[in-house]
């Protein structure tokens, strides 16, 4: 199920939380288990046992690992059993395709793919189950006891098909005592509103450009044209992402959870690592904590630290989609940071902040290129296109994609800013009643809006389904 | 929530007549509809088709896309006082495959063949759009398509006439067909190459059947900005010659019998264009009664309003839609009984047809 479907709202939502808020606390995880498994197996009917089973792996070598806490060597074993299992699933599902058919092209051999359908959120699930057991060897939480709270947490629907990647840390207070408020129930409602309408509202009406633009011929379109598609997906991909965030933080708060937040204001970053401080800011860290730092981070000498960083970011590149182009996506970001951390870093913080901000956006943008073309042959072609090396600067279907959409545009880059927050912010301070009743209005508004969108679902997709 | 209550308990309608489709049924729940995900598929567009108040829903969007100024809508495109298609560039292979068809079944068989292709509105008010909107050249279509045609093969070119009589109502604001007026005006084009006498236009009693007419592009866009559209109906002054008309809704089924082209049953619904000779069948069959020949139409649904004028020069007029044939043509009709045979296709649909090529079928 996607939070963005009539089902969801005006169903699955409203029951849910009114039986939450009415069967008492110690079944309020029990609860939560089951209508995960609901929410998770209307989409996956049948890789939700799968979700179920690594589930129990972990929660058992949790145990283990906090039984043998005099043995390390146990310990070690049994946190190889939690890691090698999570991977598993990975590379059996969403990496053997891609894997078997590099396999066959270096080797000319001709392994049979399988072509596994891959589990919706599998690549989440499994990272929040790894922080978990991982943390736990590394004694920086406690054991999980109970099953059905451990399961509450890898199931929990609010994150458990988009993210934020909820590390066990995060939530650990929250899974056995957490205090529901009124105010935090519409504070979490604002948020998922807010969230709801950057996907239904934002996402999907510019999303409906780039589809045009993707399906044209990039031996033959305009620069404009090109610029124009590739914006549209580059605000595409940032308000639906950056949405399913909100709406997971706002359920988690109208379940009583906090969760990290996931994006703030990433295009307005003054350079490629500032942007990833600020972008899918969860899975930065994910890689941080348990991938760079155990390599060794930057303690190990300076060309090191390069390779740490080349690995980092080519294999979070790799976990966005098994293909070539996800990978090379990831490395093309690696090498932007490395050459920041060269000195370009420096010289970026003196530059004018438009002069930056421009040059990170920049960047960024041709990453999306990469990102969302399918093939690398596809990439350079689009690229090559945005340069205009098809010879046509400016086109009539430019200047109809432009002025057709110009509202949607305006209201896409002013939604990037922090213009509206920092204005709302100031009104919190100095009006908070006024606020309040603006705020009411406001959400209305929005789900009126977007409750017209759904009804007439004509385009409503689900980005992650590669992740 | 309460919407969520009203829509499970209401009523449901099977079929909407504004949006002019038919809605999403209750889906059954049952161990494989839910493992192959059919069932919550199902759910979710029955809801969707279901949802309480969905119109106003419908109209609200449409309503928020055009104040943020999106001109084009589902693929229509509101002017200033009537709705056109967004007619894009075709796949040409495909209509070589039904140039290709029309050529393969003039020579085989011995009947002279006449090619009517109708322009549509849009490509007579496009202007009123900037020259960046997309729209297809219908007249350089029209050019493409019957240089491609085979020797013996007639085109009937109404392109001029129907431009020349742009500013008459010879098309409908809300809907994709033309009315009566515009296919007079290509009928009395085509009397001499299909060897008729076409009635002058005063000869006609005009009936206004329809005043309320919301047609496909409305439904479209529920755009509340244009006028509905008035039907007419022209009939001979001396009252319309006895027909008798026969739809096939199955092959080898019983026919449905009308006793006039006009079936006013449908002036009382949404689809009020369905009042031409009913909605399209695979065979209809027009018995006139008339003197003359016997004519094999090979059509889209332009040609449902074209008919009316047709019934005192032919004493059988069989019409054929390909997009429900699924065999062989010579199994249906002999067409060594027709003394001449048409295809009538407006330009919109003729670039999108991939179903012309079935007359290749054996």
């Amino acid at each position: 199920m996607v939070f963005s479907s009539l089902v969801f709202l005006f169903f699955f939502l409203p029951i849910t939380m009114l039986l939450y808020f009415i069967i008492p606390d110690k079944f309020r995880n029990i609860f939560i288990l089951l209508t995960g498994l609901l929410f998770y197996a209307w989409g996956e009917p049948k890789y939700v046992l799968i979700m179920l089973i690594s589930t129990a792996i972990d929660y058992t070598a949790g145990l283990l690992i906090n039984k043998f806490s005099e043995n390390r060597k146990k310990q070690t074993v049994f946190l190889l059993v939690s890691v090698i299992m999570n991977l598993g699933l990975l590379a059996v599902f969403k990496y053997s395709s891609f894997i078997i058919t590099t396999v066959n092209s270096v080797f000319g051999l001709n392994i049979t793919d399988p072509q596994l359908p891959l589990p919706i959120g599998i690549s989440f699930y499994t990272f929040q189950s790894m922080s978990y057991t991982i943390d736990l060897y590394l004694k920086k939480i406690r054991v999980q006891k109970n099953f059905f709270s451990f399961a509450a947490y890898v199931t929990l629907f609010p994150q458990i098909v988009a993210g934020p990647i909820v590390r066990y840390e995060d939530v650990a207070k929250e899974i056995d005592h957490r205090t529901i408020s009124i105010s935090k129930v519409s504070e979490g409602i604002g948020k998922f509103l807010k969230g709801l309408a950057k996907k239904v509202l934002l996402a999907n009406n510019i999303g409906l450009i780039w589809t045009q633009v993707k399906a044209m011929d990039y031996g033959e379109i305009s620069a404009a044209s090109a610029w124009l598609g590739i914006l549209a997906f580059t605000f595409q991909i940032y308000f639906d992402f950056s949405g399913y965030s909100d709406m997971a933080i706002g359920l988690g708060k109208m379940l009583g959870f906090n969760f990290p937040i996931n994006f703030d204001h990433p295009y307005l970053s003054r350079s490629i690592s500032e942007f990833w401080r600020r972008w899918h800011i969860t899975l930065g860290s994910w890689f941080r904590e348990y991938v760079y730092i155990p390599l060794g981070g930057n303690r190990k000498g300076f060309a090191r630290t390069i390779i740490n960083l080349l690995i980092v970011w080519s294999l979070t590149g790799l976990w966005h989609g098994s293909s070539w182009n996800f990978m090379l996506w990831g490395f093309y970001f690696g090498v932007l940071i490395v050459i920041e951390r060269l000195g370009f870093g420096k010289i970026l913080e003196k530059l004018p902040k438009a002069v930056s901000t421009l040059y990170t956006f920049v960047m960024v943008v041709f990453g999306w290129v990469l990102f969302d073309t399918n093939t690398l042959s596809n990439a350079w072609q689009y690229i090559g296109a945005m340069f205009g090396a098809n010879g046509v600067l400016g086109d009539s279907t430019a200047l109809y994609l432009l002025v057709s959409n110009a509202v949607i545009y305006a209201i896409c880059i002013f939604a990037s800013t922090d213009i509206f927050s920092k204005f709302t912010n100031k009104l919190h301070n100095s009006k908070p009643e006024q606020l309040k009743i603006a705020a009411i209005a406001a959400q209305l508004f929005v789900l009126i809006n977007c409750t017209a969108y759904l009804v007439d679902a004509s385009y409503n997709p689900f980005l992650y389904f590669r992740f | 929530m309460i919407f969520a209550l009203i829509t499970v308990f209401s009523p449901k309608e099977t079929f909407s007549e504004l949006e002019n489709k038919s809605l999403e049924r209750e889906p059954k729940l049952s161990a494989k509809s839910w493992f192959d995900r059919s069932y919550t598929d199902k759910l979710e567009k029955y809801i969707a088709d279901h949802f309480s108040g969905r119109v106003g829903w419908l109209e609200l969007k449409s309503g928020i896309e055009t104040s943020v100024g999106k001109k084009e809508i589902n693929g229509i495109y509101i002017l200033k006082d009537r709705l056109i298609e967004k007619v894009v560039e075709p796949d040409y292979s495909d209509v070589d495959k039904s140039i290709n068809a029309i050529n393969t079944f003039g020579s085989e068989n011995d009947i002279p063949v006449c090619v009517m292709l109708v322009p549509t509105s849009a490509e007579f008010y496009k202007d009123e759009l900037a020259d960046f909107y997309p729209e297809l050249d219908q007249r350089k279509f029209i050019d493409y398509v019957y240089s491609g045609l085979g020797e013996g093969i007639s085109a009937i070119d109404v392109y001029d006439v129907l431009s020349s009589h742009k500013n008459d109502y010879i098309f409908y604001r809300t809907d994709h067909h033309w009315t009566s007026l515009g296919a007079y005006y290509a009928y009395a084009e085509a009397g001499e190459q299909m060897g008729y006498t076409p009635h002058e236009l005063s000869f006609y009693d005009v009936e206004h059947a329809s005043d309320s007419f919301k047609g496909t592009f409305y439904s479209k866009t529920l755009s509340a900005s244009v006028k509905d559209d008035t039907m007419d109906f022209y009939h001979s002054p001396d009252g319309d010659a006895p027909v008798t008309v026969e739809v096939t809704q199955e092959f080898g089924s019983e026919p449905e019998v009308n006793d006039s082209i006009y079936f006013r049953d449908y002036l009382e619904v949404k689809d009020k264009y369905a009042s031409f000779l009913g909605t399209n069948a695979p065979i209809v069959t027009i018995k006139t009664g008339s003197e003359g020949g016997k004519l094999l139409i090979i059509k889209d649904s332009y040609a449902h309003c074209y008919s009316q004028f047709l019934t005192e020069d032919y004493s059988e007029i069989t019409l054929i839609d390909m997009r429900y044939i699924q065999i062989s043509y010579k199994k249906i009709i002999d067409v060594s009984e027709y003394d001449e045979a048409l295809f009538l296709y407006n330009v919109s649909s003729f670039a999108g047809d991939t179903d012309l090529k079935k007359l290749l079928y054996s």
